[in-house]
C-alpha cells in the first residue's frame, strides 16, 4: 500500500483547492439540475453540502464520481483540468464515492469486498496481505473493522466505515459520503464523525451531503447550500450561521416551527391501537417480533425509534392487519382485527403510510385521481361503477385540507418524482378521518417545507382525537413530535421512553443495545 | 395544459408511425421469405389482397374465422388486465365447443332453435369459464403459475374432445370419420342478413363492447386494473385480490367458451378433430399484439384471421404452403411486439424544475 508508506498531501495553501468545479451546467430534458455551479473542496477538510431533495446535490456529486455528464463547465482536480467521464476515471485520480446504498456483497468477507474494489495483481488473492493491509489501514485511518468478518454480520455502520475504508484503500484522497447519516444511530454517528477528523488530520477531502443542520455544524468546515440547481451559499463557515438562516439558504424562505405547547392526550377517549403479546415472522421466516406489547390512545402520538431492521417494518404490517401473527391480539379503535387482514383493519378505521410506496401503495398505470378512489371504493360507488365527479371534488378537498400540492389528478402515478407520489400517499392518509395513522418513515424524499407540513398534519390527526404511530430514522424528529417513544431493538420492546424524560444519546443506547 | 396536450399529440402521432413502420417491415420481411421460395413478393401481396378484402365472399368467410379469435383473444385480455397469462384460450374454446356439442345431443329437438342457441351459448360460457377458473384455482391454492396450467390443460382439453367424438359421442350413422352428427339446422346460428356471415360475428362484437364497458367503466374492471398494476397496493388497500384474479380468469374463459360455441353453431356443426384451427394460440397473438385493448384486439383478431384466409391463396396460386402465414404473423408479432425497443433514447426526467417546486407555507 504504497498510500500508507508515502507521506500523504500536506494540507496545501488556501485558495489551491484540491477539487474546484467552474460553471458547471447539466440538463436532463428540459430540467436544468445544476446551472452554473461553482464549487471547491480544499485538501484537509471537510465540506459539508446542504440541499433539499432534488436541489441538485446527488446530480453534482455524480458530476464529480463520473456518473453523469456536464453539458458545460469545467473540472480541475489538484490543479489540473481534468475530464472524468466514468468512476474509473474518477478513482484513479483519487476521487472516492460512498452511496447511500452501500454497495458491498453480504455474503463476502469484509477483506473480500475490500479487494473487489482494489487492481488485481496476478490472479491468486493473497488474503494474508491482504487482511494485514486492511488491518494495517483501518489503523491507520482509525476506521475499527475485522478483515475476516463477513459483511452481513455486521451492523450498518459497521458497513459504512468497511465501504469508506474501501474508498481510502483504492487510494482517494477526495471521499464523497452521499447522506451516510441518515441510517445510524446517534452514538454511530459520533464514532462516524471521529473517524472523519482522523481522515482530515490526515490531509484528506472529505465531502459530506445532508440535510441535518446540527450535523453539518458539528463536522463541517466550510458549507455550502444548493437549491434548484444553483449555488446559493457557497464555502461559508457553519458556525456563523443558524438553523433559521442554513434552512432559509436550503428551502428560500423560512419554515415556522412546530407548535411548541399541544393539548395533552385526551384521557379516558378510549384507544386507537392495541398490541397485546403479539409476535410475528418476518419475510425470511425468522420472529420479527417477540412479544410486543403497546397501548396508543385516540389523540396520542407514539414514534417508533430503531435501527433499521430491527422489526419496525413487521410492527407497522401488524397494526394494519398485514402480516398475519405467531401470537398475541392486534385491536384497531376497539375492533379486534382477529386475522381479517387489511380490510378489517381498514374498516376499523386503521390508515397507513408505506415505508415504500412504489412498491406497496401505488399503482404507476393509474391517474391520481384512481388514487384517491382506490382508498375508498364503497364510498364513491355510483351502480356498478364509480362517480368519478364524486372522487374529483372529494380529492380537491382533501387537497385542500392538507396544503400538500399534490399533482394534478389526471397525471399518471408513473410520471411522477418519488417525492410527488410521496404526497399523493400522505394527502390520501392524513386528509382522511381515520381514528389510527400509521406512517413509515413519512417525510422520506420530501423537501424541508413538505416535511414540515406532513408533521403539523400528523400533530393535526393528533389533535382531532386519532392515534398516530410514526416509524422515523430521524431521533431528533420522533423527539419533536411524539408523547412517547417506543424503542425497537431485534424485535422486541427495548422501552417506551417520554422525550421530556430522555435525549437522543438515551434512546441511541437502547436502540443499539436493547432493554438495559 | 394546451402544451402537454401538443406533447400528447405528437407522442400519438409518432408512436402510430412506429407502429406502421412495425408492420410494413414485417412486410418486407416475409416479402424476403416468400422470395427464397421462389415466388414474385409482389405477386403474392397483390394475390393475397385481391383474395381477401377485394372480395365479399373472403370477407365474408374473414369474419366468421374472426368471430372465434376474437372472443379468445378477449378471453386472454380480461385475465391480462388483473396481471394474468392465459395460454388457454385453445382449451376453453375446445371445452366450449364441447360443452355446446354435448347439449345438442342431449336436447336435440325438445328445444325451439333460439333457445337451444341460448342454451348451448350458456354451457359453453360455463365449460370455458370452469376451464380457466381450475387454472386460477390452482394458482391461488398451491401457487401454480397460471401460465403452464391452462397451456397444460389445452392438451387435456384435446385428449377429452377426442375421447367424445371416438367413443361415446360418435355418430353411429356416419361415414365411420370420428365426429358427431351434425346440428340441427334449426339450432344453427342465423346469417346475418343476405351474407354469409353468421351471428356469431355480432356476438363477438357484443361481447367486445361489453367487455370494454366493463373495464373502462365498473369498479369490477377499475379493481382488475388496480390488481393487475400492483397487486400489493391492491391487498394494501383491502381488495379481495383472490377473488378478483379468480373472476378475470372465469370471465376469460367464459369468454372462450363462448367462441368455440360460436365456431361450432356458426361453422362447423358437428365436433371432429382438430376443428378448432389453433384459434386459441392465434387469439393470443391477436391480444398480444393489442396490448390487450378490447376494440383493438378485435381489429387484431381481423387482421390475422384476414392473413389466414389470406394464406390459402398463397397455396393456390404461388405454390407457398398455407402454413407460410404462420410465418407472417410471426414477423407481425414480433415487429408489433419489438418496436418500443427503436425508440430513441431521451434522458428519464426526474428532478422537479426550480421554478415549479412546490410553494408550501402554511
Amino acid at each position: 500500500m504504497s498510500l500508507l508508506t508515502e507521506p500523504v498531501t500536506a494540507p496545501t495553501i488556501e485558495g489551491e483547492p484540491l477539487l474546484a468545479v467552474r460553471d458547471l451546467t447539466v440538463r436532463f430534458g428540459e430540467v436544468v439540475a445544476n446551472d452554473s455551479v461553482n464549487f471547491e473542496v480544499r485538501a484537509g477538510e471537510v465540506h459539508a453540502l446542504l440541499g433539499e431533495n432534488g436541489a441538485g446535490k446527488s446530480t453534482l456529486m455524480k458530476l464529480i464520481y463520473g456518473v453523469n455528464k456536464p453539458d458545460s463547465g469545467e473540472l480541475h482536480f489538484a490543479g489540473a483540468p481534468v475530464r472524468i467521464d466514468s468512476p474509473a476515471t474518477a478513482r484513479k485520480l483519487g476521487i472516492g464515492m460512498v452511496f447511500q446504498d452501500l454497495r458491498l456483497v453480504p455474503a463476502l468477507t469484509v477483506a473480500e469486498n475490500v479487494a473487489l474494489a482494489l487492481p488485481l495483481k496476478g490472479i491468486r488473492l493473497d488474503r494474508a496481505k491482504l487482511a494485514r493491509d486492511i488491518a494495517e489501514a483501518a489503523d491507520h485511518f482509525g476506521l475499527a473493522c475485522d478483515p475476516s468478518a463477513l459483511v452481513r454480520h455486521l451492523s450498518i455502520g459497521e458497513r459504512q466505515r468497511v465501504e469508506i475504508l474501501k474508498v481510502l484503500m483504492a487510494g482517494a484522497k477526495l471521499v464523497i459520503l452521499d447522506e451516510p447519516t441518515s441510517v445510524l444511530a446517534p452514538q454511530e454517528v459520533d464514532a462516524l464523525f471521529a473517524g472523519l477528523r482522523q481522515l482530515r488530520a490526515r490531509g484528506l477531502s472529505v465531502v459530506i451531503i445532508t440535510h441535518k443542520l446540527h450535523e453539518a455544524r458539528e463536522i463541517a468546515d466550510r458549507v455550502s447550500v444548493l437549491r434548484g440547481g444553483r449555488m446559493v451559499m457557497v464555502g461559508a463557515d457553519p458556525t456563523a450561521y443558524d438553523d433559521r438562516a442554513l434552512i432559509e439558504a436550503m428551502v428560500g424562505r423560512t419554515v415556522p416551527a412546530l407548535p411548541a405547547s399541544r393539548p395533552a392526550p385526551r384521557s379516558g377517549a378510549g384507544t386507537a391501537l392495541e398490541l397485546h403479546g403479539v409476535s410475528s415472522r418476518g419475510d425470511g421466516g425468522h420472529l420479527a417480533l417477540h412479544d410486543v406489547n403497546l397501548t396508543i390512545a385516540s389523540g396520542e402520538l407514539v414514534g417508533v425509534a430503531g435501527v433499521s431492521g430491527n422489526g419496525q417494518l413487521e410492527l407497522y404490517e401488524v397494526a394494519l392487519g398485514l402480516r398475519s401473527l405467531e401470537a398475541g391480539r392486534v385491536i384497531v379503535a376497539g375492533t379486534d382485527l382477529a386475522g381479517g387482514g387489511p380490510r378489517a383493519a381498514i374498516e376499523a378505521g386503521g390508515v397507513g403510510i408505506p415505508e415504500d410506496p412504489v412498491a406497496d401503495a401505488v399503482v404507476p398505470g393509474l391517474s391520481v385521481a384512481e388514487h384517491m378512489a382506490l382508498a375508498d371504493l364503497k364510498g364513491v360507488r355510483k351502480g356498478l361503477g364509480i362517480d368519478w365527479a364524486k372522487v374529483r371534488s372529494r380529492m380537491a378537498a382533501l387537497d385542500e385540507r392538507t396544503g400538500l400540492r399534490m399533482a394534478p389528478q389526471a397525471r399518471r402515478v408513473a410520471e411522477l418524482s418519488g417525492g410527488n407520489i410521496q404526497r399523493v400517499i400522505l394527502t390520501r392518509a392524513l386528509g382522511s378521518d381515520a381514528k389510527l395513522v400509521v406512517a413509515a418513515y413519512p417525510s422520506r424524499g420530501l423537501d424541508v417545507a413538505t416535511t414540515r407540513r406532513t408533521q403539523e398534519l400528523l400533530l393535526e390527526r393528533r389533535a382531532a382525537g386519532a392515534g398516530v404511530l410514526v416509524i422515523s430514522e430521524d431521533v431528533d424528529e420522533l423527539l419533536e413530535l411524539s408523547d412517547r417513544i417506543l424503542v425497537l431493538h431485534a424485535g422486541r420492546v427495548a422501552g417506551i421512553v417520554r422525550p421530556a424524560e430522555t435525549d437522543r444519546y438515551a434512546i441511541g443506547e437502547l436502540m443499539l443495545k436493547g432493554a438495559p | 395544459m394546451s402544451r402537454l396536450a401538443a406533447i400528447d399529440r405528437a407522442k400519438l402521432a409518432r408512436g402510430a408511425g412506429r407502429l406502421a413502420l412495425a408492420y410494413a417491415g414485417a412486410l418486407v420481411l416475409f416479402g424476403a421469405f416468400v422470395m427464397t421460395k421462389g415466388a414474385n413478393p409482389v405477386d403474392v401481396y397483390r394475390e393475397m389482397w385481391r383474395s381477401t378484402v377485394m372480395n365479399t365472399t373472403s370477407i365474408g368467410q374473414v369474419l366468421v374465422k374472426a368471430s372465434p379469435l376474437i372472443l379468445a383473444g378477449l378471453a386472454v385480455a380480461v385475465p391480462a388486465k388483473a396481471g394474468l397469462v392465459n395460454v388457454g384460450g385453445e382449451g376453453q374454446v375446445i371445452m366450449g365447443a364441447v360443452a355446446a356439442g354435448g347439449v345438442a345431443l342431449a336436447l336435440d329437438g325438445t328445444l325451439p332453435g333460439g333457445v337451444m342457441v341460448v342454451v348451448m351459448m350458456l354451457a359453453a360460457a360455463a365449460a370455458g369459464g370452469l376451464w380457466a377458473g381450475l387454472a386460477a384455482v390452482l394458482r391461488l391454492t398451491v401457487r401454480v403459475n397460471e401460465a403452464i396450467t391452462t397451456l397444460l390443460l389445452n392438451y387435456v382439453a384435446i385428449d377429452l374432445l377426442l375421447y367424445l367424438i371416438y367413443q361415446p359421442w360418435k355418430d353411429k350413422h356416419g361415414s365411420g370419420q370420428p365426429a358427431t352428427r351434425q346440428l340441427a339446422v334449426a339450432a344453427r346460428l342465423p346469417l346475418l342478413g343476405t351474407s354469409k356471415v353468421h351471428a356469431g360475428f355480432l356476438i363477438a362484437v357484443v361481447a367486445t363492447a361489453v367487455i370494454f364497458g366493463l373495464l373502462r367503466w365498473t369498479s369490477w374492471g377499475f379493481r382488475l386494473r388496480v390488481v393487475g398494476g400492483n397487486a400489493e397496493a391492491a391487498r394494501r388497500a383491502g381488495l379481495p385480490v383472490s377473488a378478483l384474479l379468480l373472476s378475470a380468469m372465469v370471465v376469460g374463459g367464459a369468454l372462450a367458451g363462448l367462441g368455440g360455441m360460436v365456431h361450432f353453431a356458426g361453422a362447423e356443426f358437428k365436433l371432429r378433430p382438430g376443428m378448432t384451427l389453433n384459434f386459441g394460440y392465434i387469439a393470443f397473438l391477436a391480444a398480444w399484439l393489442a396490448r390487450h385493448e378490447p376494440v383493438k384486439v378485435a381489429g387484431a383478431a381481423v387482421l390475422l384471421a384476414l392473413i389466414a384466409i389470406g394464406g390459402d391463396s398463397l397455396q393456390l396460386d404461388s405454390g407457398l404452403p398455407a402454413a407460410a402465414v404462420n410465418v407472417l404473423m410471426g414477423l407481425v408479432l414480433v415487429a408489433v411486439m419489438g418496436r418500443g425497443q427503436f425508440r430513441a433514447k431521451a434522458p428519464k426526467v426526474m428532478a422537479v424544475p426550480a421554478a415549479q417546486a412546490p410553494a408550501v407555507v402554511s
